[in-house]
């Protein structure tokens, strides 16, 4: 927990109670088709109109019964805003970044007006929206890309690893460094337009990247986005983190998203004293293809475990059966045992 | 195996790729097989690399470094290549599915291949069934390698073995998929001639397949 005012004094409010069961929270994507066509919202509209992107989040809540709202959906609306060419997609299809601006590695200056590009603007206002429906009521959970997340955006994926395999270590960082105020002036942006927690999603996954790059190159740069931003930041990383959990908690984020792949009771014993942990339902295998029964037995056994804030491990899959999320809830109102 | 394979091995999997032109340049000089050169050392690093990936010994830096590395020192062994030698052991197009933009994956594969003798026509990500058909009939290759990260593109996997059916060129070309998502299970379901879990057994596989020309 960093140590500001509104911090402390949340704290102080609930005193380390808890209730009768976890919270239902989604840090990252629960939309698919079945909630779409239940809110009369679809892709891409949801991407770009800040009335749908609160409509399709506050589903979430009311027809999922999630106790969160989320109300940002891809991963591209920084990159957009910096200058990336976004293919914003269609109902069946998420957003990708097409064209890469940086790919040369050139300076990245944020521009002035950063907050107020549109794709950042309907984050904001969306969150906004949901803040005078719910606000007290449901947690609002803003999202941000993290500077290597960004990095992947501006200048390819492949090419920035490339250079990271090279050991251009001042190029990288480089690059990194002009990112991170982005990073940093949408978190607060987020905060200040009304979200309860922010995730922060930098996808330095197993999958890519070893512990030893994300030692060298990224706790820095989070240790120091934490010390610029106010209030509560999940940390998502996705891919079986097991080998870098304990760099995460020296990040000082105050919750970590983590999937199937890391056993949610390793997880709370190595971790559960340092920070919360949220997430830990496969998506692919068990909220996709799965049966509800399936859900509810996975989301038992991460209850069990310890798992603070029980849902998806990541943005689910589009054609996600609406049961199979409903029984995430249902196994969070059975409580704790 | 001469030292000179062995520091070249070496190099490749240590990623030295300033290095490479310099060795693989030396070991021409004292007048080594050149095909030793690329098989035994450029491409048995690669195994090497590919399967410490595996293992979780190494990351996609490393491994995009190592290829790099073979690609440099392929660069240099390849003019010396005689007549039977530089002969192309087929033709592979490339490519990621329709709605799929991942290509690190399909990156590496066509860089092993490459690397193997084969001549490989890379057409990038998002390939449409229609596109790709299309590019067959153009090209006319022995091997036709699908990648698919998403669970949701993998069936457009299947869609394009439907469509080379269809056109009556499903006899013409083998079909290799791949993609972390993807197994053999799969693979044999979809009616593929291959499947490869990582770029080294990709280029087995598409020396097993093209068998009749290496
Ligand atoms: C890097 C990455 C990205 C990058 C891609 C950059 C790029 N240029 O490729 C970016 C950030 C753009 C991205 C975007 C998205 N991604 Co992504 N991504 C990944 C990640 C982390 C790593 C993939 C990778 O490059 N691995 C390293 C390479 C070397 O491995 P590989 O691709 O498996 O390839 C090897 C083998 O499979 C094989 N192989 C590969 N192709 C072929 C072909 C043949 C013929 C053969 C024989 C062998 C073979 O050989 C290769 C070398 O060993 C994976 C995680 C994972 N578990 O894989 C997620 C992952 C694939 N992504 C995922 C998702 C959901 C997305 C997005 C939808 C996210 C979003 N919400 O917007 C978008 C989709 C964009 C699109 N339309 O494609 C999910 C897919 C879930 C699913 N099962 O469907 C994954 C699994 C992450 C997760 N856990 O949720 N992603």
């Amino acid at each position: 927990m960093k140590l500001n005012a509104h911090n402390l004094v949340m704290s102080a409010m609930f005193g380390g109670r808890r209730g009768p069961r976890p919270a239902v929270g989604n840090p990252t994507s629960i939309a698919c088709h079945g909630l779409m066509e239940k809110a009369g919202v679809f892709f891409p509209e949801a991407h770009l109109d800040a009335q749908a992107m609160a409509a399709l989040a506050l589903a979430g809540h009311e027809i999922v019964g999630f106790d969160t709202v989320m109300p940002e959906y891809s991963v591209v609306q920084e990159a957009a805003a910096l200058g990336a060419q976004v293919d914003w997609g269609d109902r069946d299809k998420m957003p990708d970044v097409k064209g890469f601006p940086n790919a040369d590695f050139s300076a990245i200056l944020m521009p002035q007006d950063f907050l107020e590009k549109p794709s950042c603007r309907v984050v904001l206002d969306a969150i906004g929206i949901l803040r005078r429906q719910v606000g007290g009521r449901v947690a609002i959970i803003g999202k941000v890309m993290g500077p290597w997340t960004l990095a992947y955006h501006m200048a390819g994926t492949q090419n920035f690893l490339l250079a990271v395999g090279m050991g251009e270590s001042a190029k990288v960082t480089r690059m990194l460094r002009q990112l991170m105020p982005v990073t940093i002036a949408f978190i607060n942006a987020q905060f200040a337009a009304g979200a309860d927690i922010v995730v922060l999603a930098d996808h330095a996954t197993r999958n890519l990247v070893g512990p030893h790059h994300y030692k060298e190159y990224l706790l820095p740069i989070h240790q120091e986005i934490m010390a610029q931003v106010g209030g509560p930041i999940i940390l998502h990383v996705c891919g079986n983190c097991a080998d870098r959990l304990e760099l995460f908690a020296e990040s000082g984020v105050d919750a970590y998203h983590f999937e199937w792949q890391v056993d949610a009771r390793e997880a709370v014993r190595r971790l559960g004293g340092r920070l919360s942990l949220a997430g830990n339902i496969n998506n692919a295998q068990t909220l996709l293809q799965g049966t509800p029964e399936d859900v509810f037995r996975q989301t038992r056994y991460a209850i069990d475990a310890g798992v603070h804030l029980i849902g998806p491990e990541c943005a689910i899959p589009l054609s996600t059966p609406l049961e199979n999320l409903r029984a995430i809830v249902a196994a969070g109102h059975e409580g704790y045992r | 195996m001469t030292d000179h394979l062995h520091t070249i091995k070496a190099a490749v999997i240590g990623g030295r790729h300033g290095e490479i032109k310099g060795l693989v340049q030396q070991a021409l000089d004292a007048g080594l097989d050149p095909a030793a050169i690329i098989n035994d050392a450029l491409i048995a690093a690669m195994d090497v690399v590919g399967k410490d990936f595996g293992d979780g010994k190494i990351f996609v830096p490393e491994m995009l470094v190592s290829a790099v590395t073979m690609k440099a020192g392929l660069d240099v062994v390849k003019p010396c290549l005689t007549g039977g030698e530089s002969q192309s052991r087929g033709t592979v197009i490339m490519a990621t599915v329709k709605g799929d933009l991942h290509d690190i994956g399909k990156n590496l594969v066509s860089m092993m291949l490459e690397g193997a003798g084969f001549k490989v026509m890379d057409l990038g990500t998002d390939l449409s069934v229609d596109k790709l058909i299309d590019q067959v009939k153009t090209i006319q290759p022995d091997i036709l390698g699908l990648s698919a990260l998403l669970t949701t593109t993998m069936p457009e996997m299947q869609n394009v073995i439907g469509a080379l059916k269809a056109q009556g060129l499903r006899d013409k070309v083998k079909v290799l998929v791949g993609g972390a998502p993807v197994d053999r299970v799969f693979a044999e379901k979809i009616g593929a001639d291959g499947y490869g879990a990582n770029a080294a057994e990709a280029v087995e596989l598409a020396r097993r397949l093209t068998g009749a020309k290496a």
